[in-house]
């Protein structure tokens, strides 16, 4: 058995959603079997399945190390206190 | 029933009615045992269809379809006994889906131009349906035949045990020259039988499984007889109806 994974989307501006995975003998079978273990109430009206085999995984170690930089998570308050503050300082000239 | 259909056409259709009724409920009690969680899903999806068809085709009789569909006589029945067959082992029961639902493509294609609104409406419906009902059999039998020894081997067993009572599928109700003179149905039951043979020969032998055409079908007298697996099946399904009929469910 190959392992599946699914992801349907619905007409429109939506993107295409990871809904599950699943097993079929092939990727043949595993059509009309993702449409009822997925989408027999039509959850999508676009389908595709990706074989687990040809995703590309990214090791742990590859993300990990991005885990700690607060620099990357800029809500964008110091920029904005820093232009105030210049702004302020420009109008009491 | 007062449903505008002559006595003949509502035996007809009533025969119709009930084989889905019955391999539909038949199907359904593979929830759960079939062989892996996605095919389980699919054949029970199958399975609705089927009964979803029954549903419809008992509307068009005029009936109160729950209690006309559980809580008649079994001589008032008209399904043909591969229907009734409880196909216990998964080689059986694919091969019967298989078998029914070549027979059942070909009942379709002969309404669909049917003199009855309603039934060319749902002939058209239950033909998109059927189409992946065939595929999905047909993706099992194709690649059952290449698997080995054992796959193979089952699927001609299975061939040889449920193809005699498949014949029955064909053996007209009493009614069956009435239904065609009312242009229900374009074609009789013999000639969707050639068809049929057919359709299921050209498919074993491209397959390359071993079949022998049976010489004869089950003794069904018109489709009034039972067959002996009918009553235990439908006490089964009365289980739920019967603690309260009057209950709206």
């Amino acid at each position: 058995m190959k392992t599946f994974e699914v992801f349907l989307k619905k007409d429109g501006k939506t993107q295409f959603r990871h809904v599950g995975s699943m097993q079929a003998p092939d990727a043949e079978m595993a059509l009309p079997l993702a449409r009822e273990s997925y989408a027999r109430r039509a959850e999508g009206d676009l389908m595709w399945l990706v074989d687990r085999d040809d995703l590309i995984v990214a090791d742990d170690d590859l993300i990990a190390p991005n885990a700690n930089k607060l620099h990357r998570h800029n809500d964008g308050k110091r920029v904005a206190d820093h232009r105030r503050s210049h702004r302020d300082k420009e109008a009491g000239e | 029933m007062n449903n505008g259909l002559s006595p003949g056409a509502t035996e007809w259709l009533l025969a119709f009615a009930d084989d889905e009724h019955i391999i539909g409920a038949r199907h359904t009690s593979w929830i759960g045992l079939g062989p892996f969680l996605e095919e389980d899903l699919a054949f029970c999806s199958i399975a609705q269809d089927e009964l979803g068809h029954a549903i419809a085709l008992y509307e068009l009789l005029g009936v109160d379809v729950d209690r006309f569909a559980l809580l008649r006589e079994p001589s008032e029945y008209r399904s043909a006994w591969l229907c009734e067959l409880p196909c216990a082992d998964w080689d059986l029961a694919l091969v019967r889906h298989w078998l029914y639902d070549e027979a059942e493509a070909l009942r379709w294609e002969s309404v669909a131009n049917s003199s009855l609104e309603q039934l060319r409406f749902l002939a058209a419906r239950a033909q998109r349906e059927e189409r992946f009902h065939l595929d999905h059999a047909e993706m099992y039998l194709r690649r059952l035949a290449h698997s080995g020894a054992e796959g193979r081997s089952r699927i001609n067993a299975g061939v040889a045990s449920v193809l005699p009572t498949a014949l029955g599928l064909w053996e007209p109700v009493a009614g069956e020259p009435e239904a065609i003179s009312d242009g229900i149905t374009a074609h009789s039951s013999p000639e969707l039988a050639v068809l049929w043979r057919e359709r299921v020969e050209t498919k074993l032998a491209a397959w390359g499984y071993d079949w022998q055409w049976p010489t004869e079908g089950p003794n069904q007298q018109r489709r009034t007889q039972r067959s002996r697996h009918f009553a235990q099946l439908l006490t089964d399904l009365q289980e739920v109806i019967t603690v309260d009929v009057d209950t709206a469910w």
